[in-house]
């Protein structure tokens, strides 16, 4: 291990930290050797995929882990004092004063039966030694500087009366409010909206300069790295594989899984956008019996004997530049990159369904849902959401349509009234043949007790087509189909990793031949690495079956490249409608801009010269919308017209459709 | 608010006049009635008869039912059928001695299991499992007896053995002293089932909040373990521990009978034993619809306490 020399300015020392978790069935070795150091102001990301050990690794630094994870061994230096060494009692005097901590999702992160002020003031007074009063403006105080509207009042409300949005900021305002020295993230925009997401990093960064603080920012988002941090350390099985400047690592990576991990993500601004994503093979190891040398071997396309027996310890490849592996330049080293080679098509099974007319699979007419609430007392107005409002679309045969839009847009309640779990208020849904779903989460949409071949045969017996032997040879076609061995199918879900279980999700959604699959967020509880795998499979599934998609998505840069037609929403309305590829490149309504400038792209330089225009506050309310334009109150064109009149979907362009008064 | 307690009146309302009904009925089929059971093997024939007839037995069922309405309805209970006493007066005396053994009860309960079982939460979540393990099975052992056998059990052994508490006498709230020592008893052997199922639920729950995110992130805030087991984990464990102590009181009516029949305490579950072997009609509907009533209005202020403790329910 080379140590960098603690300088004055380093606020936190971490040396050879090793956390393992003592369960049951075996020890897991979660994070094996970490070192790093932090300087004041500095911002760090960790990234990783699940169970690299980022969130383990964090955790560690203020043993703040669960039973049975346990510090096992390492030193964490912050401002001269070791924390690794403190007892549980001097750690409750650094915990929440010197080092704030801030969690991946707010709807969970605060009591929900305690009141803002009730969490945040009491640890104010205990650390800074205030009084109550103090206390409690100084909260106040911060509460407003983290952008809650009318903090004096909303302190003693009940988180359960703020949006995601706001908890974030509340949690952002109690770990920053005693003065930190460090602050810790662990992933705290994941669960939050493209557009909140960007206004609270945009916060964080703000703050985080103001005051000095050093950050510990752990992500799996690497758009958000180049945007936010000036420094990355990638981590891969317990291991720091890579360490430097964002800018160096972005542009010139040295470690293989680094250089896989940002050629797996769809650029937003490339053109060539029809090129198969490259996919990582194969499988993070299992921490319970790490392997010997170096623990990406098996997925790495350059390694060699020696990484087999010794595992490859971090050397300097540049100024604060650190990677471990024996190849100098990574998969730049390696003659012919073979990583590609996996990304390569399976061969197609396809259909002749070019030969069939091009005509619309899918026809939505001015479709509405709107959600009456209950009243006790008859002569009170029940409450009514109104969720989807008039929105007509449509979808050709072999041709994605995405979905975008903030969470609260009506987006995945378009998808229930396609596949008829919701039914529609008003207007009509016309499907040329069936309709199938991919759900969001892989783990909680399979029954457990069931094996893969049942769950994929599951619509086929429902719908009682063929016997059981053309059943049992459509299941075997069908997981073939979707990349997976046939020995999968006497598994378990819970014997299959989440891209498997989504795998097998898409091959449930085919069995039954249907010409539309609606796919809401299929990819966000996925790995980038995973995600790449599912995302070429749809794709192939489209060229060789001419399935038609609706794929319902808050990550732009997959919509982007799956989608052929894109429709933006917001509050239950179409904005914008238009093929995917020119509503990125030069968006008419101002939302969509709005959006677009919210996702952060991978180059850290570009980002650095971007001029972000956050969007500020927060989706209205559904359920009393304004009389004019929706996007009034958050928009930066907004004229006393749009607060009077509602912009109807107008065509402009060919093609292009846009709801504004503003555009073109 | 408003709204919300008219809906539950009505509701209330609406349960207490189907348990009226309900028992007034199913006591009239019943073999035997309150004139046989009065008159005992010394009247026979016509005699008997007119006994019927002088307490209103023979009149039509609806007619006696609709003067009970009457009755109720101006708060009149009657007189006992058997003994000519007035229900009113006899349950006035009985009630304070009920109250005092049931409320004791869940007083010491709640006292008793709430920190236990929060201890056992607290060991298993960090994974000693030694005193949960001791904690839980004991718990669940006491459980399973039931409540007459405890009380015969200790019974035999605090009283005859060791004859730390008498097993009868008088029972007089005037005097303080032995009225306690009188229902000391009573109410530890009420105490053990409840104490034992609480236990577990309060275990379960706050294990259960343990696990939760704002946990952590109490933890992140520097709060020692004990503040964080306290004021954040029992605080969100308290909302089904308070169901489940409001539901309990449903059993704990039932043991007062159990217990104050084996301790011979005169309470109202002594009166409705003895209302039930004498047929008397008049005193065990009564008693019915009283048991009803206070089953119902806990259910109520459970409703309200758990309304209190958690901001998210809306009225």
């Amino acid at each position: 291990m080379t140590y960098a020399k603690p300088i004055a300015d380093t606020v936190l020392d971490v040396r050879d930290l090793h956390t393992q978790f003592f369960t049951e069935t075996g020890v897991v070795k979660a994070v094996n050797g970490v070192s790093f150091t932090l300087g004041r102001g500095e911002r760090m990301a960790i990234v990783g995929e699940s169970g690299s050990g980022k969130s383990a690794m964090a955790m560690s630094l203020i043993s703040l882990l669960a039973h049975p994870g346990k510090l096992v061994s390492g030193e964490v230096w912050l401002d001269g004092q070791d924390l690794a060494a403190m007892s549980e009692k001097e750690l409750n005097g650094i915990r929440g004063s010197r080092v704030g901590t801030i969690f991946q999702d707010p709807m969970s992160s605060l009591d929900p039966v305690m009141k803002v002020s009730d969490q945040m003031v009491p640890p104010i007074e205990r650390h800074l030694k205030l009084g109550a009063k103090a206390a409690r403006d100084l909260a106040i105080g911060w509460l407003d500087k983290v952008g809650i509207p009318d903090a004096a009042r909303r302190i003693d409300a009940y988180p359960f009366e703020m949006s995601g949005g706001m908890r974030q900021r509340v949690m952002i305002a109690m770990a920053l409010s005693c003065n930190p020295r460090l602050v810790i993230a662990d992933e705290p925009t994941t669960a939050l909206d493209v557009t909140i997401q960007a206004q609270i990093v945009e916060l964080l960064r703000r703050l985080t300069a103001e005051t000095g603080t050093a950050m510990l920012f752990i992500t799996h988002d690497l758009g958000l790295v180049s945007r936010f941090a000036q420094k990355v350390a990638v981590m891969y099985a317990g291991r720091i594989v890579e360490i430097g400047p964002t800018a160096t690592v972005f542009r010139r990576p040295k470690h293989p899984y680094t250089q896989s991990l940002l050629r797996t993500i769809p650029r937003a601004g490339e053109t060539e956008k029809r090129e198969r994503l490259l996919q990582i093979p194969g499988f993070p190891p299992d921490m319970k019996v790490p392997p010997q040398g170096c623990a990406f071997r098996e997925r790495c396309p350059g390694a060699h004997d020696l990484c087999a027996v010794e595992t490859p310890q971090q050397t300097v490849r540049g100024p604060d530049h650190n990677a471990a592996c024996f190849l100098p330049n990574g998969l730049d080293d390696v003659a012919e990159p073979a990583a590609e080679a996996p990304a390569e098509r399976p061969v197609p099974v396809t259909t002749d369904w070019r030969a069939l007319p091009r005509q619309d699979v899918l026809e939505i007419n001015n479709l509405s849902k709107h959600f009456v609430g209950e009243t006790l007392l008859p002569w009170v107005k029940p409450p009514t959401v109104r969720a989807v409002n008039g929105v007509s679309l449509r979808v050709r045969r072999g041709e994605t349509l995405g979905i975008v839009g903030e969470s609260g847009c009506g987006k995945s309640t378009i998808a229930r009234m396609l596949l008829g779990l919701d039914e529609p208020t008003g207007g009509e849904i016309f499907i040329q043949g069936t309709g199938q779903m991919v759900f969001q989460d892989p783990y909680s949409s399979f029954n457990p007790k069931m094996k893969v071949f049942d769950i994929i045969a599951e619509p086929l017996v429902v719908q009682r087509v063929g016997t059981k032997d053309e059943r049992a040879r459509r299941v075997r076609a069908l997981i073939e189909q979707v990349g997976l061995e046939q020995s999968y199918l006497d598994r378990f879900p819970n014997q299959l990793s989440g891209g498997q279980r989504q795998r097998v999700a898409v091959a449930r959604a085919l069995a039954l031949n249907p010409s539309v699959v609606v796919a809401d967020e299929p990819t966000s509880a996925l790995d980038v690495s995973v995600r790449a795998q599912i995302i070429n499979l749809l794709c192939d599934l489209k060229a060789d079956l001419g399935v038609s998609f609706v794929f319902i998505s808050h990550d732009l840069s997959t919509v982007r490249y799956v989608s052929d037609w894109i429709a933006v929403m917001y509050l239950g309305e179409v904005v914008e409608y238009g093929p995917a590829e020119e509503v990125f490149a030069d968006p008419a309504h101002p939302y969509t801009r709005a959006l677009l400038d919210a996702v952060p792209v991978l180059d850290p330089e570009a980002e650095a010269e971007r001029e972000i225009r956050v969007i500020s506050g927060e989706l209205p309310s559904p359920l009393n919308l304004p009389k004019g334009c929706a996007f009034a109150s958050r928009c930066p064109k907004v004229t006393d017209l749009c607060r009077q009149e509602k912009p109807v979907l107008v065509q402009r362009r060919e093609r292009r459709t846009e709801a504004c008064h503003h555009a073109g | 608010m408003l709204a919300y307690s008219l809906k539950k009146l009505v509701q209330l309302f609406i349960t207490t006049l189907g348990v009226v009904t309900l028992v007034f009925f199913t006591l009239r089929l019943i073999p035997g009635d309150a004139a046989s059971a009065m008159a005992g093997d010394s009247l026979s024939g016509e005699a008997l008869e007119r006994l019927r007839e002088q307490m209103g037995l023979t009149k039509p069922y609806l007619v006696q039912y609709l003067t009970y309405l009457k009755g109720l309805a101006s708060l009149d209970f009657g007189e006992t059928i058997t003994t000519g006493l007035s229900v009113f007066g006899l349950m006035k005396s009985a009630l304070p001695i009920t109250l005092i053994i049931a409320i004791s009860t869940i007083v010491f309960t709640v006292l008793v299991s709430i920190p236990l079982g929060t201890l056992a939460a607290f060991m298993a979540h960090k994974g000693h499992k030694g005193l949960d393990n001791a904690i839980t099975g004991t718990a669940m052992v006491l459980d399973l007896m039931p409540g007459f056998w405890t009380g015969l059990v200790f019974l035999l052994f605090f009283s005859l053995k060791l004859r730390w508490f008498p097993a009868s006498g008088d029972v007089n709230i005037a005097d303080p002293a032995s009225f306690l020592q009188r229902i000391a008893l009573p109410v530890l052997v009420l105490s053990v089932t409840q104490i034992a199922t609480m236990a577990r639920i309060t275990r379960t729950a706050v294990l259960e909040v343990l696990g939760e995110d704002y946990i952590r992130t109490a933890r992140s805030l520097g709060w020692s373990e004990l503040r964080v087991l306290f004021r954040h984990a029992l605080k969100n464990a308290a909302l089904p521990i308070v169901t489940v102590v409001g539901l309990s009181f449903g059993s704990l009516l039932n043991g007062t009978v159990i217990v104050e029949f084996i301790f011979n305490i005169p309470g109202i579950g002594s009166l409705l034993v003895n209302g039930i072997n004498s047929r008397d009609y008049q005193m065990v509907q009564n008693l019915i619809i009283f048991y009803a009533l206070i089953f119902v209005s806990i259910n109520f202020i459970t409703d309200l306490v758990y309304r209190k403790l958690d901001p998210r329910v809306k009225f």
